[in-house]
């Protein structure tokens, strides 16, 4: 079994958000078009009001993040793609204020949107390029899948909770995201139709990967799993197929922050 | 002899004991199915807020109440008998979420709303029980008998409730016992006063009655809530013990496996079998498979690390500790066991597979090769020959999520500490192993903690160089780590490496192992477990456990607290990792327990100041040593509960009738030696000296029979562990007994000399000791944690010779 640890709920969220909340948000909003005059929440284009937020996001914590620049991400293609896709248009509209902090949000059904820079952390990873088709298993809000979008040709991406595939499919439409497609069901068998990928991303652990996806993984290319409880990554898992078909697993711990033994 | 007099107060009060326990109990189990177990400590400390507060209130409004007491008491029990669903209710439309606390500051409202709705019931119970010390001045100790043998009465009868009527539920079902109460307590007040109070009381029981049905608001992060979400998800089962509510789906989607499956080519050799998901609590997860007879669709199991003793043995006797969903059992027969016993501690497991879930799991249980025992493993064991297993396998107990999440900080385990593995170590047979496979977390720390508990363990039990019989693989999930009795054979070692080799798994121990062997497909920065485990087995330990970030020093039974990992040493590191998000190292049931133990501290002191204060005027010295009298007694008597109940637990082997055994026997007779010196005292009429006379042979009777115990009670459970349960079961009451009966003394004997010379601080010494004795529940468990079950006790022992000297203070007061 997937766990999911994205997913959003654009489509439920007026069900979702209390009655206090929707009094709130107008108010919200315009406090935002007073900061940033001139802009709107329904724009489109990347200069939607939030593209300041999103320069700070990018310059302060994925380019250079505070806890170590060993930790910072280079590859131009994901720093691109972070500045650009609307991360605000994936997360619950209570949640729209804090969508450009540097962290994991709720967006219901038991998921979450990553922490920023860990999607950016993990897409470098995955080391794809202009060329490449990316499977992704969870799609959640759909965000992870935008940003590969800005950089592969094609992204696969399967939510086996129904209302978070059709509100994330929705929503990726909506952005002219026309090289994602996403599909409702069980991800464990992977999308052998497809196969095999440049690249997979499992956005949550389970109790095993499953071993179509291993298989799916073309000779070469990587698979890269979150590993953590909700709201936290305690480690990225990095599952690279050599030329041979031999897999070989990464353990990317940040040991930086709790070293193992004392320093002297 | 005289008549026992029961009167309406009287047994108003003995349901109210019982409506606080019951609650209390019921309350922790919700909040464990709701979110984690470790919300037990915050039941805790919402019951200590409601009974400082409303023996504070009471003191303070003493002169508005005085006289109208009856009808005040009257009107608790009826507010008791609404406030019981009503705050449940409540209580369930809180969105509080333990895993947004650290992102959201929201979460800490939640948080304290929930605080004060639950609280208020307990604010009731104690309002009721300090009235009636008020009502009956002289008979302190009496009243405080019918309190206890109702707490000690409701403890064991919620227990046997929530065997059939879900917690849910039973906030409804005890609202006829606090009606009954209430026409009690209202039965001798004039019409004018049971009208007034009969038709709101009417009222509100129908709008309790209209909250039935009432579900429990599930995290919608745990297990449960994931499975059910599911496409073709379906409850097939449920059932419950008052040890967890188990719910069975169905989906096509749960493929729950003991770990990696490395290496498994699913196209040769077939998918999953289909199975049901076991969620204990809407959490931890065991799978129960689809089973024919037919073994060939469980060769995944021979892919995971926890297959490595199968290696090391041929057609073993065998022994799984923690059976569930039977998964370890089939791996068991699948890799060709002779015999399987299976060890399920879960009522609730053994009533499904026996029933719904019978022909799914292909009657498993009742195969000829396989022995169901409901137990606790290592009570089981302490019963069983020695030399009589070939391998005791433990099954993966938890699932993978919560174990990372550090929900288990502050759980005792009994089974995974040094005495315990030398246990195993005795029932294995000369050639045994064995085996223990635990998730591997990042930081490293649990794997690294239980290959160090098994090195000291064989020391202990005589082996002279443990390296010599250890083998240690994982995956990038699991680890597995196996103890062989005798010196495992040039032919095992290779048996071990090429299991290891074939299956993709990393060799982090095993004797003769070099660097190079190690971290080759699972590739961390550092061999961290082979560096450990390297460490571990030199002259290096201690060095070692001091230097590493996480407390990875065995656990023993006098500090069983396995999964505790924090280190007050490393909280700037950790808080660091916190802040930038990318590392986020908390363990929660540490965190609860910390706050709660801050949060009592920061109240008690609230609650002791303030109406010194307010009462210091004209009250003459005094009232700083009644303080410290109720306090200390506080402690001091929950101190000793908690660190017998560990103790019994071991023994009685199910953890569920111990504590009910053990906490009825505790609050019974306690009761009784408070009405024992309530007799003492009334033939003594007020003479001055007989409560301090009582105390000081009760405060001395505790330290023997308490030290007696310290020294004796380990020979007489092991000579008594195969005794037939209810020959446990009474020797523990026998045991128990004397030393509850005089804990039960000095508290009613105080609160009598405070009733005799300063009526009016009666309600605060209540309230007062009912704070300090949560406060002692919750610190308990914190000081065992650090310095061992031991030395809480001997604190215990210490509290009460304070509280002596502190007595003799209080006599000194003037007739009021």
């Amino acid at each position: 079994m997937i766990r999911k640890r994205e997913g959003p709920a654009r489509v439920e969220r007026e069900a979702a958000v209390p009655k206090l909340n929707r009094l709130f948000l107008p108010l919200l909003f315009m406090s935002v078009g007073a900061l940033q005059p001139g802009e709107g929440l329904a724009q489109e284009t990347p200069d939607d009001g939030f593209r300041e937020a999103r320069e700070r996001l990018v310059r302060e914590h994925i380019v250079d993040p505070p806890f170590g620049s060993e930790y910072a991400v280079r590859d131009q293609d994901v720093l691109r793609a972070m500045r650009t896709v609307p991360r605000h248009r994936f997360v619950p509209e209570e949640l729209v204020r804090v969508a450009y902090e540097d962290q994991p949000l709720p967006i219901g059904h038991g998921q979450t949107i990553s922490q920023p820079f860990i999607v950016a952390s993990m897409t470098e990873l995955l080391g794809v390029g202009a060329e490449d088709r990316v499977l992704e298993i969870g799609t959640g809000s759909g965000y992870q899948a935008a940003v590969l979008a800005e950089i592969v040709d094609r992204v696969f991406t399967i939510e086996i909770v129904e209302p978070l595939a059709t509100s994330a499919r929705a929503r990726l439409a909506e952005l002219g995201y026309e090289n994602v497609d996403v599909r409702h069901g069980d991800g464990y068998f992977g999308w052998e139709a497809e196969a095999p990928f440049d690249g997979i991303i499992v956005t949550a652990a389970a109790s095993h990967i499953p071993p179509p996806l291993v298989e799916q993984l073309r000779p070469g290319a990587r698979m890269v799993i979150p590993v953590g409880p909700p709201f936290q990554v305690q480690t990225l898992m990095l599952i690279e197929k050599q030329a041979d078909g031999r897999v070989v697993q990464r353990n990317l711990m940040p040991v930086r922050f709790v070293p193992f033994t004392r320093a002297e | 002899m005289r008549r026992f007099p029961v009167s309406r107060l009287h047994a108003a009060i003995l349901l109210i004991g019982a409506l606080g326990i019951s609650y209390q109990i019921t309350l922790m189990r919700v909040l464990a199915i709701a979110q984690w177990h470790h919300f037990a400590y915050m039941i805790i400390s919402v019951a200590m807020l409601g009974f400082a507060v409303s023996g504070t209130v009471i003191a303070l409004l003493r002169r508005r109440i005085e006289g109208r007491e009856r009808p005040l008491l009257a009107a608790g029990a009826l507010a008791l008998s609404a406030s019981l669903t009503t705050c449940f209710v409540l209580s369930q439309l809180v969105p509080f979420e333990t895993f947004r606390l650290t992102s959201e500051p929201a979460q800490l409202r939640h948080l304290l709303i929930l605080y004060l709705i639950l609280a208020i019931p307990f604010f009731l119970v104690s309002w009721c029980v300090a009235l009636g010390f008020l009502i009956e001045p002289r008979r302190i100790g009496r009243l405080y008998f019918f309190n206890m043998l109702g707490s000690g009465l409701g403890a064991a009868a919620v227990v046997a409730l929530l065997f059939w009527v879900r917690p849910a539920t039973v906030p409804l079902v005890l609202t006829t016992p606090a009606a009954l109460a209430f026409s009690l307590a209202a039965g001798g007040l004039g019409r004018r006063w049971q009208l007034g109070l009969v038709i709101p009381a009417a009222l509100l029981l129908a709008a309790g009655l209209t909250t039935r049905g009432q579900q429990i608001r599930g995290s919608e992060y745990k297990g449960l809530s994931h499975a059910l979400r599911l496409p073709d998800a379906r409850v097939v089962a449920r059932s419950q013990s008052p040890l967890s509510e188990l719910t069975a789906v169905a989906s096509t989607a749960i493929r729950e496996t003991p770990g990696q499956l490395s290496g498994y080519p699913m196209r040769e050799l077939g998918e999953l079998p289909e199975q049901v998901g076991l969620y204990f609590d809407g959490g931890s997860v065991s799978a129960v498979s689809r089973f024919d007879g037919a073994l060939e669709p469980f060769a995944f199991l021979d892919y995971v690390t926890g297959a490595l003793p199968y290696r090391l043995t041929d057609r073993p006797e065998t022994l799984v500790v923690g059976a569930g969903g039977g998964i370890e059992v089939l791996s068991a027969l699948y890799h060709g066991a002779r015999h399987v016993t299976a060890i399920e501690v879960d009522p609730g497991v053994h009533a499904l597979v026996r029933e719904e879930l019978r022909e799914h799991s292909g009657r498993l249980y009742e195969r000829e090769d396989v022995t169901l025992v409901l137990a606790e493993g290592r009570g089981y064991l302490e019963g069983r020959p020695d030399g009589s297993l070939d391998l005791i396998q433990f099954a993966l107990l938890d699932s993978f999520s919560a174990a990372s999440a550090g929900v288990h900080a502050l759980a005792e385990s009994y089974l995974y500490t040094t005495e315990a593995i030398q246990l195993y170590l005795r029932k294995l047979s000369p050639e045994g192993v064995l085996s223990i496979t635990r998730w591997l977390k990042t930081p490293p720390r649990d794997a690294i903690k239980l290959f160090g508990t098994m090195v000291e363990a064989a020391e202990l039990a005589g082996i002279a160089q443990p390296g010599l019989h250890l083998a240690f693989v994982r995956s990038w999930n699991t680890g597995t780590i196996v103890l062989s009795r005798a010196p495992l054979t040039e032919g095992q070692v290779g048996s071990v490496r090429n299991f290891a080799s074939e299956r993709g798994l990393d060799v982090s121990y095993v004797p003769g192992i070099r660097r190079t062997d190690t971290n080759r497909y699972t590739v961390l920065d550092e061999p961290v477990y082979y560096e450990a485990a390297t460490a571990l087995l030199s002259d290096q330990r201690e060095q070692f456990y001091r230097d590493y970030a996480f407390h990875v020093r065995p656990a023993s039974d006098d500090r069983p607290h396995f999964f505790r990992f924090f280190r007050w040493g490393s909280t700037g590191r950790f808080i660091e990792g916190t802040r930038h998000g990318w590392f986020n190292f908390v363990e929660w049931g540490y965190v609860a327990l910390v706050a709660t133990v801050v949060q009592a501290v920061i109240m008690g002191f609230l609650l002791v100041l303030l109406p010194l204060i307010l009462f210091a005027r004209g009250s003459g010295s005094g009232l700083g040593a009644a303080a410290v009298y109720f306090a200390a007694l506080g402690l001091a008597y929950m101190f000793l509960e908690i660190a017998f109940i560990q103790r019994f637990m071991l023994f009685l082997a199910y953890p569920v009738y111990a504590v009910a055994v053990v906490l009825t026997a505790f609050l019974v007779f306690s009761g009784l030696g408070a009405y024992a010196a309530d007799r003492r005292l009334a033939a003594a009429a007020g003479e001055g000296r007989e409560p301090l006379r009582l105390v000081r042979v009760a405060v001395s009777l505790i330290a023997v029979f308490g030290l007696a115990y310290l020294v004796v009670i380990p020979a007489v459970f092991r000579a008594t562990a195969s005794w037939p349960d209810p020959g446990r079961v009474a020797l523990s009451i026998l045991l128990l007994s004397p030393l509850a009966f005089f804990m039960g003394i000095p508290f009613p004997a105080g609160l009598q000399l405070v009733s005799d010379r300063r009526s009016r601080l009666v309600p605060w010494a209540w309230g007062l000791n009912g704070a300090a004795s949560v406060l002692g529940a919750a610190l308990a468990t914190l000081l065992a944690v650090h310095l061992g079950f031991r030395a809480v006790m001997v604190l215990a022992f210490a509290c009460y010779a304070v509280a002596a000297v502190a007595l003799g203070n209080i006599r000194e007061w003037t007739e009021a």
